[in-house]
């Protein structure tokens, strides 16, 4: 064995690769796609708008990444130990030539090196030419205000390069271990056999459930968009883990179910169908889970996605209660100055509207105290103010006064009652101390202030002005230096008119607004522009990562495909042969209908459905609060989808056919 | 009437990229009557296999005809053939082709399931043949769990139970042990002497001993064929040895 040289096995490892052409043409093209895929989805976390549209996105994003990665990681691992399986007679017949283990694994290693270096290159070039095509052609097609650029950043390169090389590194540890532990014999005949069934598929089947279980539970559980965020990984990650081990468990149970079943077995597409899917049960059913998790991921970017762009009138509704807004952050050090703008700017509003010639419709006005604290037994314990936004209460206190302008209404409140709203519910008891006093409690609805939902929040409107003096008095005895949030106040109103003289009529407040102190004016016809840009801008990347999962999905069946047509090939030739005829490999492809196209996508729209109320927090995130909306564009996206992989299933089953016929 | 009866028939081979042709089979006339138990002999190359593929409609002649019954297997349509297949022919093959996925008995039952035959008849046609042909113990385990020898009798199960006409077998010794060999002729002789017509090719003196007629191919045409009459086996494979060293000696020039 002298003078065996890397040029040797190099070229020995070349040879391999060619002559395997079947199995690694579709192994190559799907690594591509995946290393594509995690590149492009990298690379959005450089983008701009991910970066600065709202601090949830860049979380979600790299959720979204390790995801990807978490899945290029099952996913190669799987479509290598395919192609190798197919390769064991050929590998074991280098042990019966005699080459020495380390030469055999030498030979493994060149062969990965090149298939790794091959695919990870082009993925990457794949990804910097798609990507930047994709957001040429979306820019053009969605015509947003601005457009959206492309960023090619380095760190999502290298990221994607180690990732992906860690990846080949373990099909490599892999591969070996599979030959320097199996008796040459046992090689040459390895392909033949089936595959074994999982040991323990019943537990296997239990901790699916478990998982799934865990997973769903997770999402219908989940008290406030906060704690979504920081859930929807681990959620997402186990309904993950859940898929693969139902799929592998349920399909086997399925299966055999079937095969025990006489007069469903033995008809000739099923009896082809069901042994078919049995001998190679494991890789079926990874396939199939595969396809699931990518469908859902389509659906779930698609359609939450279309959801904002869809509600984007309403959220600007929400955002922007009238069709002009005045915020005001009242000085904590001169408490009475605010209390002089308020009025009088609510006077100089109804004037300048009347010199104008158009007229108030409706005006609302309201001061209000922010407090931050918790709710401890019967008592609201102040923190200090921005002392991290997840374990606080966030309170409005609001003086009656206010109150009963905005709502109309005419309540009276004696000194120690108080009127109280909480977001969640839970605080149900009839008293609340705050600061030193005791305040009899009526509940409320919280038909008044635009709630953020994003936190824990009550609103609490007190008799008079006095009452908040009082409390912030104690509040600044508690934390003598702690910061100090003034009373604000928001005035929002409308006016008559038409588009163009709202629009004439909001540049002048707004120039007005400029010279008004601690103030913000918005208007909401000036800001729905801006917002429709926002908001396209989700849809952009929504479009982008569903088409980047449906390509996913369409290698993906391809891969199945092919590699199951040339694996079904000559089986059916034998068949063909004792008399198989055409029409009936028509029929058994037809009976797999229900598995590859039917099962993947009702599993996927179990996943979203079960999804759906954390996706709904998630949502609120992004100001989306009508159900409605979010309802419609979710069933339209599921049934768009099914109807795209329909189109898909056929294409490849096509291909399959011509295969195997 | 004969029950096959292969007339004129002449096959040629045309490469698909190039004009070279191969006469694969020039002249074959020959018939096998009802209960017949016949071997064709010849080296390789001589074009037996591509004989019994046409006869098993797997493969077309060029020109000629094989009649089953009078009835001439061209005139089937391309519709029909599988079915005529399934129900009419048996095979059995050098390589076995049996399929992994199935279990011995799904392997036996392949050709009834795909004819749609009801579980019941299946069922029962089943038992009988693997108990005579010694493999009853093993139908629930799967071809890769046995030996050479018990996967051509699983092939030879399968052959029977659709109960064909006609057993086509195609060098079914050629992969087998001696021993193996043996125990399959000896299975094959005794179907036969239950009247079932066998048309086997082989290379095996000792295989073709087990018949009754033996026909020698050469250069795509029979030329010549001996009958076991009343001969034992040992004797009858001595007449076939002597007819192929004096035919083979004789055909020397071409070689
Ligand atoms: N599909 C084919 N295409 C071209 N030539 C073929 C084909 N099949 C067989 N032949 C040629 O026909 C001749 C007879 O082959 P075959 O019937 O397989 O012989 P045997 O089975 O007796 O060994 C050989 O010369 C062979 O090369
Ligand atoms: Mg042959």
């Amino acid at each position: 064995m002298k003078g065996m040289n890397n040029r040797f096995f190099s070229a020995l490892a070349l040879r391999n690769i060619k002559s395997n052409k079947t199995l690694y043409i579709p192994y190559l093209l799907s690594s591509i796609a995946i290393i594509m895929m995690f590149y492009l989805m990298a690379s959005l976390m450089a983008n701009q708008f991910v970066q600065e549209r709202s601090s949830a996105l860049p979380t979600l994003f790299s959720l979204g990444v390790i995801v990807i990665a978490i899945f290029s990681v099952i996913f190669i691992l799987y479509t290598n130990s395919f192609v190798i399986k197919k390769r064991k007679k050929e590998i074991g017949l280098y042990g019966i030539l005699g080459l020495e283990k380390r030469h055999v694994a030498k030979i493994l290693l060149f062969e990965t090196m090149f298939t790794s270096v091959a695919s990870i290159l082009t993925g990457l070039v794949a990804g910097l030419v798609f990507g930047r095509l994709f957001f040429m052609l979306l820019n053009y097609l969605l015509k947003l205000p601005t457009d959206i650029d492309y960023v090619v950043a380095i760190d999502p390169i290298l990221w994607t390069v180690l990732l992906f090389l860690a990846i080949f590194a373990i099909t490599y540890i892999y591969n070996v271990s599979q030959f320097t532990f199996a008796n040459p014999i046992k090689l040459l005949k390895g392909k033949t056999e089936g595959e074994k069934e999982p040991k323990g598929s019943i537990i296997l089947f239990i901790l699916s459930l478990v998982f799934l279980g865990w997973g769903y539970g997770i999402s219908l559980t989940i008290p406030d968009p906060i704690s979504a965020i920081s859930k929807f990984f681990l959620a997402v990650f186990l309904v993950i883990i859940g898929t693969y081990l139902l799929f592998i468990s349920g399909s086997i149970f399925i299966l055999k179910a079937l095969k025990k079943n006489k007069r469903i077995y033995y008809r000739p597409g099923a009896f082809i169908s069901i042994s078919g899917m049995l001998y190679r049960m494991k890789q079926n059913a990874v396939g199939l889970a595969n396809i699931c998790i990518l469908a859902s991921m389509v659906i779930i970017a698609l359609s939450t996605t279309l959801t904002i762009y869809v509600g984007s009138e309403e959220t600007l509704e929400n955002r922007y209660p009238f069709e002009n807004n005045m915020s005001l952050f009242g000085d904590p050090e001169q408490p009475e100055l605010i209390e002089q703008q308020f009025a009088d700017l609510q006077a100089h509003y109804e004037q300048e509207t009347e010199k104008l010639g158009l007229e108030v419709t409706e005006m609302e006005a309201l001061r209000f105290q922010s407090i931050y604290g918790s709710l401890d037994n019967n008592r609201f314990n102040f923190t200090e103010a921005f002392d991290g936004l997840e374990l606080n209460v966030f309170g409005q206190v609001i003086p009656l006064e206010d109150y009963n302008g905005m709502t109309g209404k005419n309540i009276e409140l004696a000194e120690d009652e108080a009127l109280f709203y909480h977001s969640n519910g839970k605080y149900t008891k009839e008293e609340l101390i705050i600061g030193d006093r005791l305040y009899q409690l009526t509940p409320i609805e919280n038909d008044f202030s635009a709630e953020t939902g994003l936190t824990e929040t009550i609103v609490l409107v007190v008799p008079d002005m006095s009452h908040i003096e009082s409390m912030m008095a104690s509040y600044k005895e508690q934390f003598p230096d702690g910061p100090i949030v003034g009373l604000s106040a928001d005035i929002g109103w409308n006016t008559t008119g038409t588009d163009e003289e709202k629009k004439a009529y909001a540049d002048r407040i707004r120039m007005q607004s400029y010279s008004v102190e601690s103030a913000r004016y918005e208007s909401r016809d000036l800001q729905r522009e801006d917002w429709y840009s926002t908001n396209g801008g989700f849809l952009f990347l929504g479009i982008f990562l569903g088409l980047l999962f449906t390509i996913g999905t369409v290698l993906i069946t391809y891969f199945k495909q092919v590699s199951e047509g040339f694996d079904d090939r000559e089986k059916f030739q034998i068949m063909q042969k004792v008399g198989l005829d055409k029409e009936m490999i028509h029929d058994s492809t037809k009976s797999q209908i229900i598995w590859m196209f039917l099962l993947p996508i009702v599993v996927a729209t179990i996943h979203v459905i079960f999804a759906y109320p954390i996706v709904s927090k998630l949502l609120t995130l992004f100001g989306i609060t009508n159900e409605k909306t979010w309802l419609l564009s979710f069933i339209g996206v599921v049934i768009a989808f099914a109807a795209i992989y329909w189109v898909i299933y056929r294409i490849t089953s096509k291909v399959y056919y011509s295969i195997v016929k | 009437m004969a029950l096959l009866e292969i007339k004129n028939l002449k096959k040629v081979y045309t490469a698909r990229f190039s004009a070279q042709q191969t006469e694969a089979l020039s002249t074959v006339n020959f018939s096998v009557e009802e209960g017949e138990f016949v071997s064709i002999m010849g080296e390789s190359g001589s074009g037996k296999t591509t004989l019994l593929n046409i006869i098993s409609t797997l493969d077309d002649a060029t020109s000629g005809e094989v009649y089953l019954d009078g009835n001439p297997l061209s005139k089937i349509k391309d519709k029909e053939v599988s079915a005529f297949r399934r129900s009419t022919l048996g095979f059995v093959f050098q390589d076995f082709n049996l399929l992994d996925n199935f279990s011995i008995k799904d392997n036996i039952l392949l050709p009834l399931v795909l004819s749609k035959t009801p579980i019941e008849e299946m069922e029962a046609r089943l038992m009988p043949i693997v108990r005579n042909l010694g493999i009853e113990a093993h139908i629930h385990k799967y071809p890769y769990e046995v030996s050479g020898g018990q996967k051509q009798r699983v092939a030879v199960a399968r052959a029977l139970i659709t109960r064909p006409k006609i057993i086509l077998a195609d060098e079914p010794t050629g992969a087998l042990d001696s021993k193996a060999s043996q125990n399959l002729m000896e299975i094959l002789k005794g179907i036969n002497e239950e009247g079932q017509t066998i048309l086997m090719v082989t290379h095996s003196t000792r295989a073709a001993s087990f018949s009754k007629r033996v026909l020698f191919i050469r250069d795509g045409s029979v030329y010549h064929e001996i009958y076991r009459g009343g001969q034992t086996a040992d004797e009858f494979m001595d007449r076939i040895s002597q007819s192929l060293t004096v035919l083979s000696s004789r055909g020397e020039g071409h070689e």
